[in-house]
């Protein structure tokens, strides 16, 4: 498969602590999103960060990741709930550290059982790129479960 | 004190024609979006990705540590302009990550914002996270 690149820029104005940026994909999908230093290590007021887009790229990249194996294993899914949360935190020598990255799946697969579920979600974190450039530096967590059969509806 | 972003997805269907959307985030500054596998790995028509979002994660983690990284020598930025591209090779993964960045900040000489991009390239969480990556690049220019 041919290399795909993608594109996103950002303006900051001002230093660190006063200063505020604004950040767009090349894309479209979103663009001039505001952020700064407060927002991004104290409350969020509205304002993204870099860890929250991490997070939503984790959710992402994971979700198809599960699709993927699922349907690999005959067993699409029907529907795939995936939470992100991406932790930033001081570490020893001071600086700020991405410690963790915590998945939370719930997935909605007709005729699957429990256990070879849990092995598909955990080959689909190993397989998730992003899962696997984290877990070098952090720690990736992934907790997964099955919803009920559903009735065929 | 540590920090905590949220991201939700929802996805149905299977990994080649099913479709996903992200609905929401901490901040509520995004989404939702949708995002599938064809617009990530061909053309992107519009729709974002992971490979993006890492993208803006890291210009604008590189953009702040570089604000601080001027401002403690001295020199502050008036402005940066930083892109970050990210290369996304399916079944191998990301690649690389090629930083440009563009400073106006007044009074400094070309080699001191060679080293604090350099520092802010090296230090930023973003690019802590991202040190597996094969190779990231930085193009640092001064406008004059």
């Amino acid at each position: 498969m041919p290399r795909v690149q993608r594109e996103a820029t950002v303006t900051w104005e001002g230093n660190v602590a006063r200063g505020s940026g604004a950040i767009s994909g090349a894309t479209g999908a979103f663009s001039e999103l505001p952020y700064s230093l407060a927002t991004r290590v104290e409350k969020p007021d509205g304002k993204t960060s870099p860890e929250e887009l991490l997070a939503a790229a984790h959710a992402g990249c994971y979700a198809m990741s599960l699709a993927g194996e699922l349907s690999r294993e005959g067993s699409p899914p029907e529907h795939l709930d995936v939470r992100a949360t991406v932790t930033l935190d001081q570490v020893e020598d001071g600086s700020h550290r991405i410690v963790a990255s915590a998945l939370l799946a719930r997935a909605r697969v007709i005729g699957i059982e429990q256990r070879a579920f849990e092995e598909i979600a955990s080959r689909a974190n190993e397989g998730c790129t992003f899962s696997k450039l984290i877990d070098a530096s952090g720690t990736v967590t992934v907790n997964a479960t099955l919803e009920g059969e559903t009735d065929g509806d | 004190m540590a920090t905590d972003r949220k991201a939700e997805v929802t996805w149905n269907g299977d990994l080649m024609s099913g479709s996903g959307r992200i609905d929401s985030v901490t901040s509520g500054a995004l989404g939702s979006l949708d995002i599938d596998w064809r617009a990530r790995s061909e053309d992107a028509e519009s729709k974002t990705s992971p490979e993006e979002l890492i993208a803006a994660a890291h210009a604008a983690c590189v953009s702040m540590a570089l604000s601080h990284a001027l401002a403690q020598a001295g020199h502050p930025a008036d402005e940066l302009k930083t892109s970050a591209t990210v290369t996304f090779q399916p079944g191998e993964g990301i690649t690389k990550v090629a930083l440009a960045i563009n400073g106006k900040v007044p009074g400094i000489d070309d080699a001191a914002f060679q080293e604090a991009a350099q520092t802010a390239k090296e230090n930023c969480p973003v690019s802590k996270a991202l040190a597996s990556v094969p190779e990231i690049s930085l193009d640092a220019r001064l406008q004059s």
